[in-house]
């Protein structure tokens, strides 16, 4: 067991070193933290910037919305200074659309606005051009023919109708969300969708990590002969066993970064309700099988294979089978007792994602399943780690061409 | 404990092929043991066996008095022919690591570093990492590695290969160290000249199988070959007559005579002296090159006409 740990510590301490492990763990997080930052920052300087005037083309062929589309001009212009929009009028009252168009494609207006003539009382719509992707431009030119619309027909009914007595009417019930662990209320829903998912892909980013670690870490030994002196000083059981407790500190040491960097981020936004302690112990269970049993599998791998590319390739049924929770993370977490859910936590590499989206999604699953996935996930680990240790044995003094899935198997049978 | 290892009728295959077939033979302890044979021999399948890094098909290996080399791996130091060392760690580092891994530890493990260092000329590389040495360098800093925890016994495969005359005096040098310090040396090689300056007794395989094991000097005496040279004044002629000589060259001062087997080469030199003032007289003695290419060439004809070794003579001590 000491020589487990030393190795272990070796492969701890050299792989926390490599420029790669820095980069996946402090430098990655904090550029996307940072783009993200710097993102809203660019959103707010661009929209205090000040721009020229645009003109927005307007042909009400109703008639009686023009002047309250005037007025919601003035009042967009007096919200926004520094970006005024400037309503202009077609040069005839009978300017056609494509007419209209032509003058908006020679650069003498920014968009086009036509209201029908049976917008207000029949089935008639709006018609807006506008150059490319310009959201906001569309969201407030739509936001305001829709309001001078509406403003026209209250106008036109008789006896009048008080519009603020109709929207009272319709106001929304204030509605509250009560989580049934935390008993916690508020917070962003669609924040709360998306958290599954971000905890599995930083669960996966971590699983990823120490595999492509692990790999390198098998191959160079392998390439560079140094397994037959590690030989001489340690069974290949122990070799095996060290790198993986190694790799799976490494990903730990990942996660610790990751959790506590997220954990802190969500609090200084007092969004702490979006992961509850439990969610976090289960990870915690959930992910330490399964690190064991992805390393297990890819010593396996490594050590039957001479350079990173066949390890790569040979490993990518298990790379592949990894994304399967990752792309139906939505349905998992947001149907966590239907069929595919439950029949998807009994396939071993994956179940501790798929447990730990369904967790998120039903903080209070049944206890036997948790008991039997965990079960299953750590007997799959024994049996991985048998028959990783069986192909390391004989793979990892083998060189030359790679064995296939066949040979493996019976390289584990035989020995 | 006389014998540092034994292996007894030990053989080894892979699929069809018979990498070593019923070896026997024993290392006394104490000794510098070459461990020669052509390329495929099965040198390198043997002492792989002999460190539990295979498992033999057949037959017993015992070493340093367990039958596996796996219960004593921390008396056992082994330089594998394939070998590599961590590039990005450094000397001290990885001195530190492997010591580690064969029980040592704390002041002692750092005291034998800066001895080992010192000894083999890298006290100043300490802190440089491997990739920053030379190819000799490397390979002195794997065999301090290899010899730092002190072993008994000394497992060095291809222990020269890739070194240049330098390096492997100096390699020479400290395997002779060990042997002063009591450590069995156990070392293949396919460079005769090193075998012959270093090895006590020295083992002989081709085809998987033992062709001639025993003391370097013994087996030398057996196979001096039966010929001698005589220079000096006088008329060697009549040497020609002698009973018991099978072939003569004579030409001026100069006799080369084989002889027979009744026939010692020092009856040789006094009926010569009868006649002859002798300057010079030389029986030549075979080199282990020599030997190795006989008896390795011979095997390689009896194998190829399907016919079994019958070369290997008797030797007391096996």
């Amino acid at each position: 067991m000491r020589k487990v740990l030393i190795v272990a510590l070796r492969e701890y301490v050299e792989t926390v070193k490599t420029r790669a492990f820095l980069f996946g763990v402090i430098l990655m997080p904090a550029v996307i933290i940072g783009i993200m930052i710097l993102s809203l920052r660019i959103s707010e300087v661009t929209r205090s910037e000040a721009m020229p005037p645009r003109p927005v083309l307007v042909l009400d062929r109703h008639g009686a919305v023009l002047p309250h589309l005037e007025r919601a001009f003035e009042e967009f212009n007096a919200a926004n200074p520094n970006q005024p929009l400037v309503l202009v009028r077609p040069g005839s009252q009978e300017e056609s659309f494509d007419a209209a168009l032509t003058r908006m494609r020679d650069g003498e207006v920014e968009a086009v606005l036509e209201v029908s003539t049976d917008a207000v009382g029949g089935e008639g719509g709006v018609r807006l051009a506008r150059r490319g992707a310009q959201l906001d431009l569309w969201r407030t030119l739509s936001r305001m023919a829709q309001e001078a619309i509406v403003r026209v027909r209250f106008e036109q009914e008789n006896p009048p109708l008080d519009r603020e007595y109709v929207l009272r009417l319709e106001r929304g019930a204030p509605f509250e969300l009560v989580d049934v662990a935390t008993g916690a209320t508020g917070g962003d829903e669609a924040t709360r969708a998306l958290t599954p998912f971000i905890f599995v892909f930083v669960l996966y980013m971590g699983m990823m990590g120490i595999s492509y670690g692990l790999l390198t870490s098998v191959i160079e030994e392998k390439n560079s002969r140094i397994v037959e002196v590690l030989l001489s000083a340690v069974s290949p059981l122990q070799l095996m066993a060290g790198k993986i407790i190694g790799m799976v500190l490494v990903g730990a040491t990942m996660l610790t970064v990751w959790v506590v960097v997220g954990y802190c981020g969500a609090q200084m936004r007092g969004m702490t309700y979006l992961v509850e302690a439990r969610t976090l112990v289960l990870a915690v269970l959930y992910f330490i099988p399964g690190f064991l049993l992805m390393s297990s599998l890819l010593a396996g791998v490594g050590a039957a294979c001479n350079t990173l590319k066949e390890a790569q390739s040979m490993s990518s049924p298990l790379s592949l089978i990894n994304i399967v929770p990752i792309m139906l993370s939505f349905q998992i977490s947001q149907y966590p007792n239907s069929a595919l859910s439950v029949a998807l936590s009994y396939v071993p590499p994956i179940t501790p994602f798929v447990m730990i989206l369904r967790i998120c999604g039903d903080q209070r699953l049944p206890f036997w399943e948790l008991v039997l996935t965990q079960l299953l996930l750590w007997a799959s680990v024994l049996a991985a780690m048998w028959a990783a240790s069986k192909v390391f044995r004989i793979g990892i003094l083998m060189y030359g061409k790679p064995p296939s899935l066949i040979e493996l198997a019976r390289w584990v049978r035989y020995t | 404990m006389s014998e540092a290892m034994t292996l007894e009728g030990v053989g080894k295959r892979f699929g069809d092929f018979v990498a070593v077939e019923s070896l026997t033979l024993r290392v006394p302890a104490g000794q510098i043991v070459g461990f020669l044979g052509p390329n495929g021999a099965g040198k390198t399948t043997t002492l792989r066996m002999v460190m539990s890094i295979l498992l033999p098909d057949t037959g017993h290996i015992s070493v340093l008095g367990r039958p596996a080399a796996s219960e004593v791996k921390d008396r056992i130091g082994y330089l594998p022919e394939e070998r590599g060392l961590y590039r990005k760690m450094t000397v001290e580092k990885t001195l530190r690591y492997f010591g580690q891994l064969k029980g040592l530890a704390g002041p002692d493990l750092s005291r034998r570093i800066a001895a080992g260092l010192e000894r083999i000329g890298l006290a100043n590389w300490a802190g440089t990492k491997i990739e920053g040495l030379s190819k000799g360098m490397q390979q002195k800093v794997q065999f301090l590695a290899t010899v730092l925890h002190e072993p008994e016994l000394v497992v060095l495969d291809e222990p020269f290969s890739g070194l240049d005359p330098i390096n492997t005096e100096a390699l020479k040098e400290l395997m002779f160290d060990l042997r002063r310090r009591g450590t069995t040396v156990l070392f293949s090689t396919h460079q005769m000249e090193s075998a012959e300056r270093l090895c006590d007794r020295i083992v002989l395989i081709n085809r998987g199988r033992l062709l001639l094991e025993g003391v370097l000097s013994e087996i030398r005496a057996q196979f001096a070959s039966r010929i001698v040279t005589l220079e000096g004044e006088g008329d060697f002629e009549p040497l020609r007559t002698l009973p018991g000589i099978v072939s003569a060259e004579i030409s001026g001062g100069q006799a080369q005579l084989e002889l027979g087997d009744s026939l010692a080469p020092d009856a040789v030199l006094r009926r010569a002296m009868e006649q002859v003032r002798i300057t010079h007289f030389e029986v030549h003695r075979p080199s282990l090159h020599q030997i190795f290419v006989k008896l390795v060439g011979a095997d390689h004809d009896a194998g190829a006409r399907g016919g079994a070794v019958a070369i290997a003579p008797a030797e007391g001590a096996a």
